[in-house]
């Protein structure tokens, strides 16, 4: 009964939204254990909140979502609706990106003139969502670093394993990274 | 015949634990618990038995430290151990280092003391050498072997970060040191007391080879105190239990905590990949080349980490693509990274009734050999390895960070990229007395970074320690009085930005006063700003912002204090007042990270800013009434509110928000025209790449990491480079 209290529904949706208060927060941060439909509860309200119907399957992002859609595939989905590609490819391939390259475009965005990158040895690059333009992701990292692949969850395992509901479309191929497939593909092309 | 239990010797105790955890994958091959099952109340009162054994220890044997490092910091920790070296049960304090122990007890057992020196009643061990088991020289551990019945049950430890260690840099971090001979006293594990008491050579070793003998032995002595007081509760407890007891819920406890940590993971955490990395330069260039011609260079030094949460709950971290062992400060053999790592580990899911060494039962690291955390070259410069690989911590912090959020668990993130910062100091006093110390009390002072559902905190943590504390300011002036703290305050806009910014970073700020004769300061810090906290932000909020460290000497202090005119108190303040010449200098030394040995002069200032943490989210979708807020508290200025936040305000800390409104689409538009489609970028890349366009510390980066077949192979695949690429 506590534990649904304190982790109901509303309290979850609110510590989303950023709105719980320090009191309940430290109450969740307490609880143990933790509510087990956790996940379930999470999906819902992440669900109510798009304007798309696609069903999530994992948030990865404050935008971004793998999602099912309609012909069976995973890919990974913008909360404005933009569609990026199988959630087996670094989503930051099909972002827009832009690069900060010199101390004058880093200051932009650095408040402390000390503290500003070294641009001979790091770029700042940020990517953008290329339907609503949201920033999605920053690194700082040298020219020619691969970028980060944040998060490559193992699907299948997760919601057969760990939370009894396994997925329709089962298949060890859903842990096989594909990025290098689409890099292939745009070496081809020129 | 052995010390161990049934007169086995400790070799064949701890090839038998190896064994039976090889074959069954449960700690001591414990695949029923049958203690925790059928009598858990006991069970608990024995383990709380030892839990106060060694906060005991620690709240006693730290008041015979003088120490501001351990008696204020609590830079200290007292342990209890099985006979095999697992620590089952600790107090507070500098908790990574639990992990260390097995490591120590393992080259003590395979150095063959057994059959030597012998392992009697009585007997005192010592060690702080980084091959045997410590992480840096730093690092001081004691052990006393807790006999019963004429059989070694445990060990009970005593361990605490001194403060200078006597390396070719005064301090306890030396951001330069190329060699092991150059760290300081090291000691590998030796028997350095009998019959309870510590030997008068040992004495002597620590007044002769440090720089602050008087103060390292009061340190040893409270190791030995805190190990002698659990010494007595471990025998007490097996009084009390017994020793058949003693032993089988030793073992229990830490294969029940093995599960629960599996269990925390699979209840909160998603199975997958998380790539995460930092960078930092090292500036060795023009410093030593003379006496070290292969540390006559600099690094961009490559800490990438691909971690698994594994099916099974376990975790895989693959370290492969880490810059290579070099003649630098920076190496640590893999149980000191492994040790430091678990700084990240403890509080994102480790925290259960008593922490110990199951962790190291369910992480199964990847580490090459020849890294720079698997160095062959056992006299390898080890002084602050603690520090630059010691950020293997905060990649655990991303790891979960990313997989609480994605499974809902927000309330467990933990987003910080935690930085070591702090100075080493030695002189000579107008009297001719010699001194010298270490300060690293903005440690204990770390930021946090954003959170998925807000802002992080200032001040607020350690990543060495669970209860943060930087000390008290009186007690550092009392023993480095050449530093006058004039300032110790937050930085407005010292922050990364994002949704959620980052805590705001902590400066201290000194006035040089009458250092006599001599005296030299040396900063060092692991998070330079040459490259940031991290290497990636939050889900589009900016990473955390590197150490400021100014000196500016000769300036006119003096002449501000007698006449009562305002001072600076931090870096931004002393920067605009030489700007608009209200304070005068004549030089001005700016370093983004460590500093070389810089002799400082009466009334020169020294300010130090140890790091600021990340933002999470798009800034531009930051609340107006968090920026209403920011403005009230003077956290930011209005020009950046404005310049990065898209918010205008109406010069009374109102934001217009139809105005602001506005601004954000022009914001988000310009995003649109300066920014490229992914694979336009991925091609201009990629020809940067073939025609190997890179700054020098660049090009020697990727030469080195590539020699890695994983890395390489992820280099090659990326950008699709022809198959003799070479560096």
């Amino acid at each position: 009964m506590r534990q649904a209290e304190i982790a109901s529904k509303d309290k979850i949706e609110a510590l989303v939204e950023g709105k719980l208060p320090d009191h309940d927060v430290k109450e969740l941060i307490r609880l143990a254990p933790k509510d087990k439909d956790r996940f379930w509860k999470y999906l819902e309200i992440l669900q109510s909140k798009v304007p798309w119907k696609d069903k999530i399957l994992l948030r990865i992002s404050d935008h971004l979502f793998i999602v099912a859609s309609e012909g069976g595939g995973r890919v990974v989905k913008c909360d404005c609706g933009h569609e990026f590609d199988d959630y087996r490819v670094n989503w930051k391939f099909n972002a827009r990106v832009y690069v900060r390259r010199t101390r004058e475009e880093m200051a932009e965005v650095i408040s402390v003139e000390e503290s500003i990158l070294n641009p001979n040895i790091v770029e700042m690059r940020e990517f953008y969502c290329p339907g609503c333009f949201a920033q999605l992701a920053v690194e700082v990292v040298p020219v020619g670093y691969p970028p980060l692949f944040e998060i490559f969850p193992d699907l299948d395992t997760f919601y057969r394993d760990w939370l009894g509901a396994p997925l329709d479309n089962e298949d060890p191929g859903w842990y096989q990274e594909k990025t290098a497939e689409l890099t292939s593909q745009w070496s081809k092309e020129g | 015949m052995g010390v161990g239990y049934k007169d086995k010797t400790l070799r064949e105790m701890l090839g038998e634990k190896d064994r039976l955890f090889a074959e069954t994958g449960c700690i001591y091959g414990l695949k029923e618990l049958e203690l925790v099952e059928n009598d858990p109340v006991t069970l608990m009162k024995f383990q709380m038995r030892l839990v106060a054994a060694c906060t005991n220890a620690r709240e006693t044997a730290k008041l015979v430290s003088a120490s501001p490092v351990a008696l204020q910091m609590g830079e200290v920790l007292f342990m209890v151990a099985t006979a095999e070296g697992d620590v089952v049960s600790s107090s507070h304090g500098l908790i990574g280092h639990i992990q260390c122990i097995p490591f120590i007890v393992r080259s003590m057992i395979e150095l063959g003391f057994e059959n030597t020196d012998g392992i009697r009643e009585g007997d005192i061990f010592s060690t702080n050498d980084p091959l045997y088991g410590s992480p840096h020289g730093s690092d001081c551990y004691t052990l006393i072997p807790v006999f019963y019945d004429g059989e070694l049950i445990s060990w009970a430890v005593g361990f605490n970060h001194i403060m200078e260690v006597g390396g070719i840099v005064p301090g306890n971090l030396s951001a330069l040191s190329p060699t092991a001979f150059t760290d300081g006293f090291l000691y590998p594990p030796m028997k350095t007391g009998e019959d309870f008491r510590q030997h008068q050579w040992w004495e002597l070793l620590w007044m002769r080879r440090t720089r602050m003998g008087g103060m390292n032995i009061l340190d040893d002595k409270m190791r030995v105190a805190g190990a002698m007081a659990i010494r007595g509760k471990v025998l007490e407890a097996v009084e009390e239990f017994g020793a058949d007891y003693f032993r089988k819920a030793t073992k229990e406890i830490l294969e029940r905590e093995r599960r629960q940590y599996i269990e925390t993971i699979k209840t909160q955490a998603v199975p997958g990949k998380y790539q995460t990395l930092k960078l930092t330069p090292v500036r060795y260039k023009g410093t030593v080349g003379k006496l070290f011609p292969n540390s006559d260079r600099d690094w961009l030094v490559h800490m990438p980490m691909e971690t698994t949460i594994e099916s099974d709950g376990t975790l895989t971290p693959d370290l492969e693509g880490l810059t290579s062992e070099a003649e630098f400060h920076c190496n640590m053999f893999p149980h000191g990274t492994k040790a430091m790592a678990s700084l990240g580990l403890w509080p994102m899911f480790a925290h259960t009734a008593t922490t110990n060494t199951a962790l190291a039962y369910m992480t199964d690291y990847k580490i090459p050999l020849g890294s720079m955390s698997n160095p062959m070259n056992p006299f390898t410069g080890t002084s602050m390895g603690t520090g630059v690989l010691g950020a293997y911590a905060q990649q655990y912090h991303h790891v979960f960070s990313y997989t609480y959020f994605a499974r809902g668990f927000l309330e467990e993130c933990f987003a910080r990229s935690p930085n070591v910062a702090g100075y080493g100091i030695d002189g000579v006093f107008g009297d001719g007395e010699r001194w010298a110390g270490g300060n690293f009390s903005l440690i204990g002072g770390d930021s946090t970074g954003g959170q998925p559902y807000k802002d992080g905190e200032p001040c607020l943590s350690a990543i060495t320690n669970p209860e943060s504390d930087i000390g008290e300011t009186e007690l550092y002036e009392f023993y480095e009085p050449t530093g006058l703290n004039i300032g110790r305050k937050l930085v407005p806009n010292y922050c990364a930005h994002g949704k959620y910014r980052g805590g705001l970073g902590m400066v201290m700020c000194q006035l040089i006063t009458q250092p006599g004769q001599h005296l030299t300061m040396a900063v060092f810090s692991s998070t330079s700003s040459e490259t940031g906290t991290s290497a990636r932000g939050w889900c589009g909020g900016y990473p955390g912002l590197g150490t400021v460290c100014y000196f500016l000497h000769d300036t006119n202090m003096k002449e501000l204090l007698e006449k009562g005119l305002p001072y600076p108190r931090d870096f931004v303040e002393a920067r605009e007042m030489l700007k608009d010449d209200t304070l005068k200098a004549g030089s001005v030394d700016l370093y983004p990270a460590d500093s070389p040995n810089v002799p400082c002069k009466d009334g020169d200032l020294f300010i130090l800013g140890a790091h600021a943490n990340s933002g999470w989210g798009d800034p531009v979708e930051r609340e107006y009434a968090h920026l209403e807020e920011d403005l009230r508290y003077g956290w930011l200025t209005t020009d950046v509110v404005e310049k990065i936040y898209g918010a205008i305000s109406d010069g009374d800390g109102k934001i217009k928000v139809s105005e602001s409104d506005a601004r954000r689409e022009e914001m988000k538009k310009k995003r649109a025209e300066r920014s490229v489609d992914g694979k336009e970028w991925w091609k201009e890349e990629c020809q940067k790449l073939l025609q190997k366009q890179f700054d020098p510390d660049v090009y020697a980066m990727y030469a080195d990491c590539m020699k890695y077949q994983k890395f390489r192979d992820r280099m090659m695949s990326v950008w699709q480079l022809p198959e003799d690429y070479q560096l």
